[in-house]
This record gives C-alpha cells, sequence and structure tokens, in this order.
C-alpha cells in the first residue's frame, strides 16, 4: 500500500554568509490519509522549514541535501517550479501562522479566494467561480459570505482572516493540509474556535494534516501521530498515545513538564534549561545533551539512533539502549531497563 | 456619486483653491520685488531714451505705480474674470501667446511622462524577476549612469553627435520651417529632445519600482500566494504590483513637477517653441502677466496631480482610505 506521505531522511539546510545552516536533518515519517501528524518543538527547530521543504516553499538559499519525499508513491524531491505549481493548492496547501500579513491587503478576501479556486480549474466560469468561493467561505464559517466576498483583509478580525486562508487552502480539494502554527498569533479566545474548525474540516473532507505546533495542549486535542523535533531532528515519534502516555526521550519529558497541566499545585513550573544550540555548528553527539539532566557520557560524543520501542514509536535517546542505566521517567510510570 | 464622494471633492476642491491663491500671490510678489526692469520688455530699446516723465506715464498706464497689494487684488479681480491681461513683449492677451506654444509642451512632457512611467514599469519588473542575475545587474549599472548625467551636458553631447556631427537630427525648433502640420516631421524634430526628458528621469523611477517591488515579493501573502498553486508571473503581474500601485501611482503624481522642470530644461536648450522657454523669457524680462499665468497653469497642474493620485490611492488601497464602514 502506498502511503499518502512519506519522507525519508530528508535533509534541509540554508546557506548563510555564516556558513551552512542545517535545518532539517534527516528527518522520516510517513503519513496516511486522512490522517493527523503534529509537529511539537520549540521555536526555530525546524518544523516550519519541513513543511515548506515539502511544499518547497523556501527561500532560494535553501537546499534539500538528500532524502526522498515520496507523495502517494512518487518522489517529488527533485521536482520543478512547474511541477510543484501544478501540485501545490491541489495535492497539498498550506495555512500560515499569520493571518494578519498572509493574505494581500490589496485585494478583495473573495478575489484571494476566487484565485484558489480558479488556479486547477481554469476552465471554471466566473459564476461558477463564485458559487464556489460562497460555499468555502460559508464552510469555514465566514458569516454572510455574499456581503463579505468584496471586503479586504483590512476589514476582517484577525480569525476571519484565519477562515479566509482556511479556505484558500481548501479551495482545490488538497488530500494533505499543512497547519503551521495556525492558531499562535490569534486571540487566545479565538484560538480554540479556529482549531476545532481546522479539525472539524479535516474529518469532514477526509483530508490527512500536519499540525505544527509547539502548544501541547493544542496537539493533544486534533493529532493521531505526534514528531517530537528539536534541533532539525525527530527525536521521538509514535501515536499521540504513546506520546502522551508513555513518553520516552527526556526532551518530550521536559516539554510536557514545563506544560501547566502536568504541574502540581503549588509546585514550580518546571523549565528546561539553556537554549537551543545554534544550527551553524552543533555540538559533537546529541544536539540535546548539555540541556539534558540524564545526559550520559555517550549523548556528548556520539548521536543517537532511532531506537524502536513499538511498531509507531521510536526514540532517538541512548537511554533506551541496553546498555544503559535505569532511569525513571519524572512523569509516566513507566521504567527503563 | 454617494455623499462621500462629493464631501471628498469639496474638500480637495477647497485645498486646490487655497494652494492656488497662496501660489499667486507668493509668485506675484516675488515677481515685483525681483530686481529688473518690466518696461523693457514692453517697450525694448527706447526705455533707454526715456525721460523720467515718460517712464512715469508709461508705468501708470501698465498699472505699475500702485503699492503691490493693489496691483494684486486688481490682477485677481481681472483673472477671476478670465482677463489675465496681456503679455509686455508679444503685446497680445496672455493666453493666446500660451496657446500657441502649450500644445508643444504637452506632447514633449505629456508623451515623455508616458514614456517615462511605462518603461521604468518594465525595466522594474524585469529587474525584480531578474533579482541580483546577470539582467538586473546590467540594468541596474546603466541606469545608475544615465541618470547621473546632467541633463543640459547630456543634452549638448547628443546635438553635437546627432546634428553637428552626423546631421541626422535638427538641433532645435519643433517643426522645420513652414511645416507645422507635419507630423512625421514634428516627430522628428522630438526624438532628441524626448530622448532627454526620458533618460534623466528613466532610472531614478525605474529603481524606486524596483525597490518597491522588491519589498513585496518579500511579503508574506507571496508565500500563501504560492501554496496556493499561482506562478511567478501571476505573483508578480496580478498581487506584487497591485500592492505597489499606490505608491506607483502617488510617485507619478509627485514626479510631474520634476518632469515638468526637466521639460522646461529641455526646452531650452533645444529652444523648443514650448511653455518652458516661454516662462524663462517671461521671468528674465519682467512680462508680470505672462508668468503669473504660466506659474498659475504649471502649479495647477501639479496639484491637481497629486490629488488625483491621491483620489485613486484612495480607491485602490482600502486601507488608506475612509472607507472604514466596508462598503
Amino acid at each position: 500500500m502506498k502511503h499518502l506521505l512519506e519522507i525519508e531522511n530528508l535533509s534541509v539546510s540554508f546557506d548563510t554568509s555564516q556558513g551552512k545552516l542545517h535545518a532539517v536533518r534527516n528527518v522520516s515519517f510517513t503519513l496516511e490519509e486522512g490522517q493527523v501528524l503534529a509537529i511539537i518543538g520549540e521555536s526555530g527547530c525546524g518544523k516550519s522549514v519541513l513543511c515548506r521543504s515539502i511544499m518547497k516553499l523556501l527561500p532560494p538559499s535553501a537546499r534539500i541535501h538528500s532524502g526522498k519525499i515520496l507523495v502517494k508513491g512518487q518522489d517529488i524531491a527533485g521536482c520543478g517550479e512547474q511541477e510543484m505549481k501544478r501540485l501545490r493548492g491541489r495535492l497539498f496547501s498550506m495555512v500560515f501562522q499569520d493571518p494578519m500579513t498572509a493574505l494581500n491587503p490589496v485585494m478583495p478576501i473573495g478575489k484571494q479566494i476566487g484565485e484558489a479556486v480558479r488556479i486547477h480549474n481554469p476552465k471554471m466560469d466566473r459564476t461558477a467561480v463564485r458559487e464556489r468561493v460562497l460555499e468555502l467561505m460559508e464552510l469555514v464559517g465566514i458569516p454572510c459570505p455574499d456581503k463579505k466576498y468584496k471586503l479586504y483583509p483590512c476589514h476582517f478580525s484577525g480569525g476571519m482572516r484565519q477562515r479566509s486562508v482556511l479556505a484558500i487552502a481548501l479551495a482545490s480539494d488538497p488530500d494533505l493540509l499543512f497547519a503551521d502554527e495556525p492558531t499562535t498569533a490569534l486571540d487566545v479566545t479565538i484560538q480554540a474556535q479556529i482549531l476545532d474548525l481546522i479539525r472539524d474540516l479535516q474529518q469532514k473532507l477526509h483530508m490527512a494534516m500536519i499540525l505544527v505546533s509547539h502548544d501541547l495542549g493544542v496537539v493533544a486535542r486534533a493529532a493521531d501521530q505526534v514528531a517530537v523535533m528539536y534541533a532539525g531532528k525527530i527525536v521521538e515519534i509514535g501515536t499521540a498515545e504513546e506520546i502522551f502516555y508513555d513518553p520516552r526521550h527526556p526532551y518530550t519529558w521536559g516539554l510536557m513538564m514545563a506544560h501547566p497541566s502536568f504541574a502540581k499545585e503549588g509546585e514550580e513550573l518546571s523549565a528546561i534549561p539553556g537554549m537551543p544550540p545554534s544550527l551553524l555548528n552543533l555540538p559533537a553527539g546529541d544536539a540535546f545533551a548539555c540541556r539534558n539532566p540524564y545526559a550520559l557520557a555517550i549523548d556528548y560524543k556520539e548521536e543517537p539512533p532511532m531506537f524502536r520501542i513499538t511498531d509507531t514509536h521510536y526514540a532517538a535517546t541512548w537511554l533506551l539502549d541496553e546498555r544503559a542505566p535505569e532511569v525513571r521517567s519524572p512523569i509516566g510510570g513507566h521504567r527503563y531497563g | 456619486m454617494d455623499k462621500n464622494m462629493i464631501l471628498f471633492f469639496g474638500k480637495k476642491l477647497v485645498v486646490f483653491a487655497v494652494s492656488m491663491f497662496v501660489l499667486s500671490l507668493t509668485v506675484f510678489y516675488v515677481a515685483r520685488f525681483a530686481p529688473g526692469d518690466p518696461l523693457v520688455s514692453y517697450y525694448g530699446d527706447r526705455v533707454e531714451k526715456m525721460s523720467q516723465e515718460e517712464r512715469e506715464k508709461a508705468e501708470e498706464r501698465l498699472g505699475l505705480r500702485e503699492p503691490v497689494h493693489i496691483q494684486y487684488v486688481k490682477w485677481l479681480e481681472n483673472a477671476v474674470h478670465g482677463d489675465f491681461g496681456i503679455s509686455y513683449k508679444y503685446k497680445r492677451n496672455v493666453l493666446e501667446v500660451i496657446q500657441g506654444r502649450l500644445f508643444n509642451t504637452l506632447v514633449l512632457g505629456g508623451v515623455g511622462f508616458i514614456l517615462i512611467f511605462g518603461l521604468a514599469l518594465l525595466l522594474g519588473i524585469l529587474c525584480v524577476w531578474f533579482e541580483e542575475r546577470l539582467v538586473d545587474r546590467i540594468i541596474c549599472q546603466i541606469g545608475v549612469v544615465t541618470s547621473c548625467i546632467p541633463e543640459f551636458w547630456f543634452s549638448l553631447v547628443l546635438i553635437l553627435i546627432f546634428s553637428v556631427w552626423l546631421k541626422v537630427f535638427p538641433s532645435s525648433g519643433a517643426y522645420s520651417m513652414g511645416r507645422s502640420q507635419d507630423v512625421g516631421d514634428r516627430i522628428f524634430h522630438l526624438i532628441l529632445p524626448m530622448t532627454i526628458v526620458v533618460t534623466s528621469h528613466l532610472w531614478y523611477y525605474a529603481y524606486m519600482i524596483r525597490n518597491k517591488l522588491l519589498e513585496e515579493v518579500r511579503a508574506d501573502y507571496v508565500l500563501l500566494a504560492k501554496a496556493k498553486g499561482l506562478g511567478k508571473a501571476e505573483i508578480l503581474l496580478g498581487h506584487c504590483l497591485r500592492g505597489i500601485m499606490p505608491s506607483y501611482l502617488s510617485l507619478m503624481a509627485v514626479s510631474v513637477s520634476h518632469i515638468l522642470g526637466g521639460t522646461y530644461m529641455v526646452e531650452m536648450v533645444f529652444s523648443y517653441p514650448g511653455i518652458g522657454t516661454l516662462s524663462y523669457e517671461s521671468a528674465r524680462y519682467k512680462d508680470y502677466n505672462l508668468l503669473m499665468v504660466l506659474c498659475i497653469f504649471s502649479g495647477a497642474i501639479v496639484i491637481l496631480c497629486s490629488i488625483i493620485a491621491q483620489a485613486i490611492n484612495e480607491r485602490i488601497d482600502p486601507g488608506m482610505g475612509s472607507r472604514e464602514d466596508g462598503r
């Protein structure tokens, strides 16, 4: 059976004035139709770059070094701009973090959605396009679409703009939706609404989705699969259940303990000490080692491979090696050894 | 036309009227107080032989002996009724004098203006399309060089090359003797001055458009447009160009005065019979009435253009206008 999306050992780097910046390192995962994969991690760990490199929306200074991007079995890593243009919108599309800047401020909303409709159906006539746009606006919950059709983004609130961006993303019925921190820039009161909407539509339209977030609460509500990224690498990946109830990587522990829902009454919220390493010159060994209270000597010398825990659950930490000392997870009841 | 529009144009009209009033007052006073003898332009060499008494009489006749503010009030009164007086030098109604020259300037300035902005947009788009590649670099280099050449010097060089050495193009005038109706001949005469008008301004505007477009191409919405599946041409021409249109139009409006000024300059060098040479003469020879009309005419064009640009801006850029109510 062909997976909808299969990423194999993808590495992406940027050429900067200070040298090569390794934004995505050796990432692999698979995604089935209709599934939601959440990617979590700190800012700057390569989540967005990963999504954008799959859609080839990166600036020219970025380069895909190695790896395969298989979409329905077909490798698109080497595809040119012309082919990508055909795939974007129809095969996959994207909802961006900041709806305030994602829409063209000098073009009416209806027209911007209409463009997305027409680009893959060039023969559609004007009234049909308009019908479809109104239908899409209705779908994403924009009230009175025929009145809002001619309005400009500046007349819309943040939530309404994000709904419009979503309408654009859904215009050509994509198989895969990238939601790149779709709620981060929104008002707290709107965040849940938009997230529920995206989740609903994802199920209704049976799309697969890659949800990028640094909010564990968001992820817990929506994801089937969770990948934890650190310094451009996936350090732990598994089903949502496995990640939330049986996390194995110290970084995942750290992330979860930093979430308010894990904090105990009256105790200080824990935080992961230090800063993520610069992706320009990564330290030898495990990039997380110097922030890791459970680091072993080997962590400073050699990068850990992905250890298999179950068929769906993998983590890259030496703690899973059979020679490693026994460590009790600070959150789960699980014991290594 | 809804109420907002009427209010909008009403406001602009008031602004226009006030600016014209201030302009006319300033020019009137400056011209009066600048050194020089207006009688020379009326009587020519005869002034030198005039007695003091004759001079006073002559000044009386031209209405120049009264205090300046009274002169201005009288001038304004007549002007409101459409009478701008006679030109001292040509001894005809100033409007008649200008009429013959106006067309020439409009052709040179107007066509030059259209060419400048058409080509500037084209060059800007070309540069952005080939950003930081050979085409862009070559255009930028040539542009910087041409925009640095002073126009009077460049005019003389062109005259030297094409009129004196090669004898291809005429060095002066708007048409050959007795062929004022011959379009081909007029175009032939226009080529050199037009080249100067266009080359001296082109790069400045092309460069601005290039930079504005480059900013626009880096905007976040381009990413969404790309994610939709739009191609480079659709994004650049359909989205980014739309984004720079307000600044492009205001640039056009602001530049009217620059290009008009440049046109006047070029007219001088090529002895092109237009408003520019006329303005120069009238200012030099104290032909007060003619000078007033020319200044007011030039000023009106400049102010009108900026008002028009503002109106268009508010139509295109919804954020700038007063359409907050969302209709």
